[in-house]
Formats: structure tokens, sequence, C-alpha cells
């Protein structure tokens, strides 16, 4: 009788969705899950919500792996001429796509909306704009987003002495914390005082941390084809990661991945690590001793850059896929979705509003840690951007992991890494501005 | 034993069907070839388009934002003056030496240890069969646990025996032979299987009568086994090889080719290549090239193993 019943059920509410669906707009957004698994169902539950309450619309999810596959299969799917409706996309990729002329500028959205395109940004943070708004047009919707920070264990901190409530704050307290926290066994560790990743990708990001936090800021924001690796700032930064593995002997030798700097720090064998703020949840539920995190500590200023990613809209799709899908946008990024998906994700919510809500109030106030994620958002900056950039992210990353392993010295690294990314620009660089009138 | 190994050479010289069958077959043949049309249909669309597809975009000269600018070997003469082709083409040949030779050995050692069918032989064929059933992915993920430093079971277990701390795949002079031996460990199982299959097909008379002639088990294994073995060892090579060219899952997931390079192999440099420098073709030319390579690699390793070989029944 019961099965009857649910049989009859099911059918009706088949039917019911039949209907709806031949009225509504179908689309699709591809969206890439970076940090684990359980963000994928979160995500379907997201779009499930949405398609409940608007019933003109219905929106297939397409999860597509990692920030880097996600770039792949939407290039394939452009090429293929079915290109997604919207696509959740690595917020440094943006000026690669439009370099590429391959998505939509957003701003004639938001003015049938009745706001300028000003008005429209500003909804977000500041540091956000950077990555979303290339050669003075919106591109890219901030969704979710990151910056690294300081993670540290609190008992490891007593151990050696030290007070948990004060982190290290400049690169000298960090050296001096490091060396204490660093507990050796002969001529073994037993424990890191300092663990940062070497694996491409997260290496980029961590390097371009450490370089803003001594001045620099090593792309031009204004234009895809110039990078700057070989300068003082770069210089520093890499040489005080020299000095933290060879000099101070705090950090391990070699590039160290990223499962081991997480159970390195859960087992008590990091005692500081740098990860992202998207990795709060994880950490905050892996983790069983007391933790906390501050800032990246600086030599002359703070700054970080940001992580995460944007949506956006490929050209390519009829009108009515173009506002069904910017209305999903907006309603991804509203306050109330954007909050709720931080306080599940650890991201910080890019929409400012999202923090004004009672709920978010009450989430901070239980996680100091989110907090101290959502303060060094006042000091983070926009995130590395250029042609080619992950190849030439991975000239910078190459020429550090030597470092980190002892076959090269700073200097001469920085030297190569700049070399190996201006040929990669090379043909960008020849055909915009070294493409001159004859 | 050279008479028996003569006619069976003369029998494989012979047309294997007798002519009434043939004219049989012909008959059926718009049959056979409906038949094989599905399949053939889904080479077509899935095998032969991709690979001229290939092909020509190893040939196509493009300029800056993808137009075209002609057909030349520019693609060929860019892949072969960069520097990380030239490191991916060395790892390559370093992880073929270094996978294809201490598996085949470990397979053969594996397989005439664990010849005679005992209850307890086919537990232990089980334990070394093991590993091939796991997908490379995972057989990766569990190795990044394994491989880690300092806390990983292969350091822990080192570190009772009072060695140090190394860092499996964060040191770029290390890290290549981490995968090798993870590949060792997925692979030589797998192989055992065929070695043992070749083992099966040897006729135990030939080792009777060389056991009544005096011949000592280490003189019937490199006189008799091995020589009778060497077909199976050509099928097993040319499956190594390939497998070379053609897994990259773990090197993906333990390191991405990193550190600097140390670890990247041919079809990981032609994925960067192709997605994360847009490079199309380049990438396809690196491609032409592998498949190349391989083709030749397997002709030249079975012709040389097959002068060699003594045929069997």
């Amino acid at each position: 009788m019961k099965f009857i019943k649910s049989l009859v059920a099911a059918a009706a509410l088949s039917a019911l969705s039949a209907t709806a669906a031949l009225a509504a707009t179908k689309i699709d957004m591809f969206f890439p899950v970076p940090v684990d698994g359980a963000l994928a169902k979160e995500m379907q539950n997201l779009i499930v919500r949405f398609n409940k309450e608007n019933p003109d619309i219905e929106v297939t999810g397409v999860y597509t792996g990692s920030y880097d596959e996600t770039d792949i299969k939407t290039r394939a799917a452009i090429k293929a001429g079915k290109p997604p409706a919207a696509v959740i996309m690595s917020a440094n990729f943006i000026t690669q796509y439009h370099i590429d002329d391959l998505i939509q500028p957003l701003d004639s959205f938001a003015e049938a909306d009745g706001k300028t395109p000003d008005a429209f940004m500003n909804q977000f943070w500041p540091a956000l704009h950077g990555n979303a708004r290339v050669d003075g047009k919106i591109y890219g919707v901030p969704f979710h987003n990151s910056t690294p920070l300081l993670y540290y264990n609190v008992e490891a901190f007593k151990e050696a002495g030290l007070d948990p409530e004060k982190p290290p704050v400049t690169w000298t307290d960090w050296i001096t914390v490091a060396k204490k926290l660093t507990k050796r066994d002969g001529d073994k560790v037993t424990r890191w005082g300092l663990m940062i990743p070497g694996v491409y990708d997260t290496l980029g990001w961590t390097m371009s941390a450490l370089n803003m936090s001594n001045g620099g800021q090593y792309y031009n924001p204004d234009f895809g084809g110039e990078i700057y690796y070989d300068t003082p700032s770069m210089l520093g930064a890499l040489t005080l990661v020299d000095d933290l593995i060879h000099k101070y002997k705090v950090m391990p030798e070699g590039a160290t991945q990223m499962p081991t700097i997480n159970n390195s720090f859960f087992g008590g064998q990091a005692a500081m690590i740098i990860a992202s703020t998207g990795s709060l949840s994880f950490i905050r539920q892996s983790m069983k001793t007391p933790y906390k995190v501050a800032f990246i500590p600086r030599n002359l200023r703070n700054a970080v850059p940001i992580g995460g990613a944007s949506l956006i809209i490929p050209k390519g799709n009829s009108p009515e896929r173009d506002q069904a899908a910017w209305k999903l946008i907006k309603w991804l990024t509203s306050p109330e979705i954007a909050g709720g998906w931080s306080r599940f994700t650890g991201y910080f919510a890019p929409n400012k509003a999202a923090y004004d809500l009672p709920e978010m109030k009450s989430f901070l106030a239980e996680h100091p840690d989110a907090k101290v994620a959502l303060d060094q958002l006042a000091y983070a900056r926009s995130w590395f951007a250029t042609y080619n950039t992950t190849a030439v992210r991975k000239a910078l990353e190459d020429e550090v992991q030597a470092v980190m392993s002892g076959k090269k010295k700073p200097a001469a690294a920085l030297k190569a890494a700049q070399a190996n990314a201006d040929q990669l620009l090379r043909p960008y660089v020849e055909a915009t501005a070294l493409n001159l009138p004859e | 034993m050279s008479d028996a190994v003569f006619r069976d050479n003369l029998a494989l010289a012979q047309p294997v069907a007798p002519p009434a069958a043939r004219k049989k077959r012909d008959s059926s043949a718009p049959t056979a070839a409906l038949l094989l049309a599905p399949s053939l249909l889904f080479l077509a669309l899935f095998t032969y388009a991709p690979i001229l597809q290939a092909l020509t975009q190893a040939f196509t000269i493009e300029k800056f934002g993808g137009k075209f600018a002609g057909y030349g070997f520019g693609n060929f003469q860019r892949l072969f003056f960069d520097a990380a082709f030239q490191k991916a083409f060395a790892n390559t040949f370093l992880y073929g030496i270094g996978t294809v030779a201490p598996s085949l050995v470990i397979a053969v050692i594996l397989a005439a240890a664990l010849q005679e069918s005992t209850r307890f032989n086919n537990l232990l064929r089980t334990i070394f069969f093991f590993p091939t059933l796991l997908p490379l992915v995972a057989a990766a993920a569990l190795g990044s646990f394994v491989l880690m430093p300092g806390a990983g079971l292969l350091d822990y277990y080192l570190a009772q025996l009072g060695a140090a701390q190394t860092n499996w795949l964060g040191d770029p002079d290390i890290a290549l032979y981490s995968i090798i031996g993870l590949t060792i460990w997925k692979n030589a199982g797998y192989y055992m299987l065929f070695a043992l299959a070749g083992l099966q097909g040897i006729p135990s008379d030939i080792h009777e009568a060389a056991k009544l002639d005096g011949a000592g088990p280490i003189t019937r294994f490199f006189r008799i086994t091995l020589p009778l073995l060497m077909p199976t060892l050509a099928v097993i090579v040319v499956i190594a090889l390939i497998n070379v060219v053609t897994q990259v899952d773990h090197v993906i997931v333990l390191t991405g080719g990193g550190p600097s390079d140390s670890t990247n192999v041919l079809l990981n440099y032609i994925f960067q290549a192709a997605h994360e420098q847009h490079d199309i073709g380049r990438g396809a030319a690196a491609t032409i090239v592998s498949v190349a390579l391989l083709l030749a690699l397997s002709f030249v390793s079975l012709k040389t193993l097959e002068r060699g070989m003594h045929y069997e029944s």
C-alpha cells in the first residue's frame, strides 16, 4: 500500500515538474569544488532551492572538478558551441577569458536593473573589485573568496613558553617564534616551527602573500603582459623562505605537499602553517587540539592576495538564457545565500551586507577564527592575473621549489623565473604592447 | 627438441585455414561487415578522427588568438627547443627504464617462485596481484600518505631503523624514483600474471629431460624457462612501454610534475602545453612525437625479442 502511494506521489510529482519544465528557461551552470565533496552536495541543494523559488527557470548544476578542470571544461564547451549559461570560475582566470574574448561584460545587466556598475560593485568588498573588473568593465561577480592565513597550534605555543594570544606580527617575530617552536631530537625534528605549501598553485599564491607583505605586487593589474618576479620585494620574500629552511632550519627542506601540511598540523608536527581561509571549516572539523589564526606576518605592510571564485557569463548564449543566468548569479551572490555558503565553507562572503544579518553576527561571535579572516580582508588586494596565468605562475613556482630544495639561490632563481615568464608572455606582448603602427 | 621447434615454425608458416573454409567465410562477408559496422563507427568517431585531428593540429601554425597562419613544422621546432620538453623527455626515458626493467624481473621471479599451484601460493599470488585491482588514482592517493615525510608509513618504519626523514615527493632528486617505486608496486603483479600463464605453457617433459641430464634449477631456468618465456616477455615489455607513455594519474595526483619539473613526464607535458598554456599546436606536436616513439619502441622490442624466440606449442 505504502509502495503504491509513493508511486502515485512520484507520478504526480514528475507530471508537475514536467509542466513546470515546459515553461521554464533551461540553463546549466558549471561549478568547481576546490575543497571537499560536501561542498558539491551543498551546491546541489542550493540549486534545488533556486529552482523551487524560480519556477520560470530550471538550472542544472554541473560539477566540473577543480578550478583548473572547470577552466578546461568551460573552454571545451565554448569551443563546441554549447557554452554553459554561467560558470563559477577561479577569479584570476577572468583576465585570460577577457583576452580570449570568451565572456560578456555584465555592466548592461546591472544597468537594466537600475544600478550603475559602480553601485553594483560596491555591494562587494573593495579587495575583490580588481579581479572582477577588467579594462573598466565588470566580467565577474564575486561568489566566494579567501585569503591566506596563519594557523597556529595553541598548545605548542604554550609549551614553547609563548603567549598564544600574541601571534607573530612581523617577520622578525615570525622567525623568533618559529625557532622556539621547532623541537629537535638529536638530528631529527619532531616538530617544525612552520610549514608552507610547496606544490603548484598554492605555492604561487603563498609567495604572492609574502611578496605583498614585503611591499610588492608582482603583476601589472592593467596589462596582462607584464610580470615582476626579479624585484627587490620578491628577492626579500624568497630569501625569507630560503632562510627559514636552510639558515634557521625551522621549515622542512623541499616542496611540502598539501596532505603533509594538513596532517602535520593536525598531528602536532607543525606548529604553524599557512593555509587558505577556505580551509577554515575543514581545519575546524579535523583539528583535535586548540588552534588559532592570525594575519600573515609582515615585513613592510600587511597585505595578502585574495583567492576564490567569481561567476561569469560566457558569450554565445541566447538572451533568455543570459537573463536567467543573471538572475541565478544575483540570487547566489545575495547576502542571505552568500552568507549561508560562507558559514558552510569557511570562505568569506563577498557581499558586505551578508555580515549585517543576525545569523552571521552570531556565527562570528561563536567562531573568532572566521572573524580574523574577515578582518584581514581590509588588507587584501587583487590576485595576480595575466595572460596564461597558470603557466606564468608555474615559471615562478618551479624556481621557488628549486630554492626550497637547496638547488638554487634566490637571486639566480628569480632571474630564471623572470626569463621563463617573459617568454610565456611574449605572444601576447607582441600582439599588444609591441604591436606598433607601421 | 630443435626438430620440434622447426616443425612448429613450419606449421606457423602454412595458411591457417583450408581453402574450403575460406570460401565459406567470404560468403558471410556482408553479415560480418554489418556486425562490425557499429564498432567501426565508434572507432572512426572516437579513435581515427581524433588521430587525424591531432595530426592536423600538429602541423597547423596559429598566430596569437588562435588565428590560422598556414601549415608547417613550426610547432615541432618550438617543441624541440623547449627546455621543459627536453626535461619531460629525459624524465620519461628514465621513468621507462626505471619501471619496465625492474617490473619485468620481479614479475618473472614471482611467477617462477609461485608456479606450483598450492593453496599458499595462490594466496601469495592474490596478494601480489592485488595492486592491479586498484585504480591508479587510488593507488596514488594511498601513496601520498605512505610517502608523507615524518608521519607517513614508509618514513615511520625507516625511522625505527634509524634513518633520517626523507621528503619523498618534495625533493627533486628523489621524487621521480618515488613515483617509479609506486609504479613498480602497482604493475609488477599484473605482469606476473602473464609470466605465470607463459610458464604454464612450458611442457614439463623438457624440464624432466633436463633434470635427467643433471641440470640444476638455475641452469634449467636460464637454459629452458627463460628462452621459452621470450614470447610472453615480449608482450609484457610492449604493455609496460604503453603504460609508461599512457599512465599519468599518479604523477598528477602526487606531484603535478613538480617539484621544479622533476617528475614531469610527456603526457603531463602535453596536458600543460594544451590546457595550461593554451598552445594546442605544441601539445599536438608533443602527442605525435610520443606516439611515434611508442610505436617505434614497441616495434623494435617485438623484433629483437622475436629473433631470440623459440616457439613451443
